[in-house]
């Protein structure tokens, strides 16, 4: 047992509002210069839709991710040695117009423009040519709230029906943030030749070494999330940091502190990392059990005593107890990887979107049958499109989960009008009343500290001594030992 | 004058550069230290241009490399002249391929508005100096026939000389002019490599092959 600690986001998408501005403090703090215009390491996509960068999720173009060959695992798109044979043209990497090309406006003509009959405008240069854009044809969020939808989101890959887009009456969407996962086997690590790219191990965020890297870019095409950028200024790829910066003080990560929605958790999970390649040679639809699988138990007195071993500190285990993924993830089972199937094991976890609660068309009346909610059958979100997204295509976790979240509701809703409780309700969804509560309560009204719960990085306890007395030396450089 | 300058000159300065400057700027400024592809922003001349440029070029550098470090084996290799005859046809095409990619890859700079903002002077430097070396390599290839032999008996042991610091450039002044522009414009590539974005030539991707395929860094460890 080779006991971890991993630093996790669980999205609960059922309350994502889509008003980006996660992406937006994401951008101001981390991506806002040259070169970086078009990265958003946080973005939020509009499901069904292409996504950002457009179609990210059809491997068949990208070629990211990990395939089963054999009993090992490898990189869909090339082993080592081809590797080195493409450095010069990299074959699947994608290009600025699968994300869009980055623009601002020259306000400056406002105030400028000579006098005229005509109101002056602002208009559109692109950031990275600098002329002048006659017409705006993409952005990053561009199939925003299902527009241009016969366009963009016809083409989502999810979809099993796609006349569906069409038809009002059975049409939904729901929203979907994007960060880097941070994965357990990344394969923008692995298809690294100058090996930039390592993943911490502490608190196994992913990082790309500026200084290593070269700019092969096969790790952009690589993730199977484009979740690594190119640089066009730099030369280099960058990706989220996981705001690190932040959460090594026990900060919230930029993103999940400005949510509107305050749709998000960050926590530790305690992982096996001996387990974590033979967990992902299960079957796709298997991956979320094997995902579970790998999560460790932070109460049970042996995996303490390896994590301790492997330099898991006191406050981490703390934390790995109270943490808010862990309950969501494992304990209540009710948070889901985005894309197990692509094998990276992905460290951010989704909460399905129950939402819209309102089913298909025309059964308005039996809805009263079952008290407000609809079946799970006559929900308006077909789950195989969830399936495809969050479990590798296992429709029935995606079902207990949804049961899960009406049997919450149904139990809340009557215990707000003082009405009886049938405990089949929870029963049958597999929970109870405590635990039903500490849902609702994690669901809902739980604090920022509750939310998140984001042990420090004890640099101090590796040599308080030395800190106390070199502080703002950089005490991380050594110098001569004393005698 | 001009043959001292070439012969001794240019490549003591060239070695003096690529000694000093490489090294100063690894461990003061690794950020610049990129291949600066442009493939993110213009893909589709890209191929056709860096493709025939890298995997022409290749080759006969390594070819060039080979003689130095291994002039004996080279000389038995080349004796034979039906060996002679198609290394040297090889050699040709690859050098033609190069000089292709090359142009394409200058043309594309000049064609492309998207890639004005990642065009530097040091750029059009590298791209000319580059089509420019290639060029009197397949001068020399097409007109002086059995180049590859005189190379080993000529240049070979001159560069040895250079590097044992005992220059003797007789090896070299009887030769015409292209050949002398050749050298010449080796030497200035050795010289601005340090300064340029072919510092991406120095990279062996050793870690990369033996390494296994996730790579964990631990503060404590
Ligand atoms: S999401 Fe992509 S970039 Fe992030 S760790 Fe996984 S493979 Fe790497
Ligand atoms: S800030 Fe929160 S609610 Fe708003 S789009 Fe981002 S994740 Fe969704």
């Amino acid at each position: 047992m080779d006991v971890r600690a991993q630093l996790v986001m669980v999205f609960n998408l059922d309350k994502c509002i889509g008003c980006h501005t996660c992406s937006i403090s994401c951008k101001n703090i981390w991506t806002d210069r040259k070169g970086a215009e078009y990265m958003w390491w946080n973005n939020v996509e509009t499901k069904p839709g292409v996504g950002y960068p457009k179609k990210w999720e059809n491997q068949d173009i990208f070629k990211g991710g990990w395939l089963r060959d054999g009993g090992k695992l490898k990189l869909r798109a090339m082993g080592k040695g081809p590797t080195l044979f493409n450095m010069f043209f990299q074959p699947n990497m994608p290009k600025l117009d699968d994300y869009y090309e980055p623009f601002d406006f020259d306000y400056s003509n406002l105030y400028k423009a000579p006098p005229g009959s005509d109101q002056p405008v602002a208009e559109a240069f692109s950031q990275v040519s600098g002329e002048r854009i006659e017409k705006i044809t993409g952005g990053p969020n561009w199939d925003d709230d299902l527009s241009g939808s016969q366009v963009y989101a016809v083409e989502d890959s999810n979809l099993e029906d796609r006349t569906l887009v069409a038809d009002y009456g059975r049409m939904f969407m729901h929203y979907l943030p994007r960060i880097c996962n941070h994965c357990l086997n990344p394969a923008c690590v692995a298809s690294c030749p100058s090996r930039a790219i390592y993943k911490r191990g502490e608190d196994g965020v992913v990082l790309v070494d500026q200084e290593v890297c070269k700019g092969w870019r096969f790790c952009t095409s690589a993730c199977p999330y484009k979740k690594v950028y190119f640089n066009w200024q730099s030369g280099k790829a960058e990706k989220c940091i996981f705001c690190f910066p932040r959460t090594e003080t026990g900060q919230c990560n930029a993103c999940a502190h400005s949510c509107v929605g305050r749709i998000r958790h960050v926590g530790v999970l305690l992982y096996d990392a001996d387990r974590v390649e033979e967990a992902l040679l299960k079957p796709d639809d298997q991956l979320v059990a094997a995902h579970r699988d790998v999560i460790l138990d932070p109460h049970d007195p042996e995996v303490r005593e390896a994590a301790r071993k492997n330099g898991v500190t006191d406050q981490w285990l703390e934390a790995a107890e109270k943490s808010p993924v862990y309950a969501l993830v494992k304990e209540f089972a009710v948070a889901l990887p985005l894309h197990p199937e692509f094998r990276t094991m992905p460290m951010a976890y989704y909460i399905p979107s129950l939402s819209p609660v309102i089913s298909s068309g025309g059964d308005l009346y039996e809805l009263s049958d079952h008290g407000t909610f609809p079946l799970l059958e006559k929900m308006r979100a077909p789950i195989s499109f969830l399936a495809s997204i969050l479990s590798g295509g296992n429709q029935e976790i995606i079902a207990e989960i949804l049961r899960k979240q009406i049997a919450l509701r149904l139990f809340k809703r009557a215990g707000n009008l003082g009405q009886p409780i049938e405990e089949s309700i929870l029963k049958n969804a597999g929970l109870d009343e405590a635990g039903a509560n500490r849902l609702y309560r994690l669901f809902t009204i739980a604090p920022y500290r509750e939310r998140n719960v984001i042990p420090t990085q004890q640099r101090e306890e590796q040599d308080s001594y030395q800190r106390k007395g070199a502080s703002g030396y950089g005490i991380l450089k050594k110098t001569r030992g004393p005698k | 004058m001009l043959n001292s300058f070439i012969f001794i000159v240019l490549p003591y300065t060239a070695l003096a550069l690529i000694i000093f400057v490489t090294p100063y700027r690894f461990f003061s400024n690794r950020l610049t230290w990129s291949a600066y592809s442009t493939q993110f922003l213009e893909r589709k001349t890209l191929f056709w241009g860096i493709n025939p440029w890298h995997y022409g070029i290749i080759p006969v550098l390594a070819a060039h490399v080979l003689g130095v470090v291994a002039p004996g084996p080279m000389k038995a290799l080349l004796g034979n002249q039906n060996n002679l005859i198609v290394i040297e046809s090889f050699g040709f095409a690859l050098g033609l391929f190069a000089v292709f990619g090359c142009l394409v890859l200058l043309l594309r700079r000049v064609n492309t508005p998207i890639l004005k903002r990642v065009t530097f002077a040091s750029d059009w430097v590298v791209l000319y100096l580059l089509l420019a070396q290639a060029l009197t390599g397949v001068y020399v290839a097409s007109f002086m026939r059995w180049g590859s032999q005189w190379y080993l008996y000529t240049a070979v042991p001159y560069l040895w000389s250079l590097l044992t610091f005992n220059p003797q450039i007789e090896y070299m002044v009887d030769f015409p002019l292209v050949f002398k522009l050749h050298a010449a414009g080796a030497f200035l590539i050795v010289a601005l490599l340090p300064f340029t974005k072919l510092v991406h030539l120095l990279y062996v991707p050793f870690d990369f092959l033996k390494d296994p395929p996730i790579l964990y860094r631990w503060r404590s460890r």
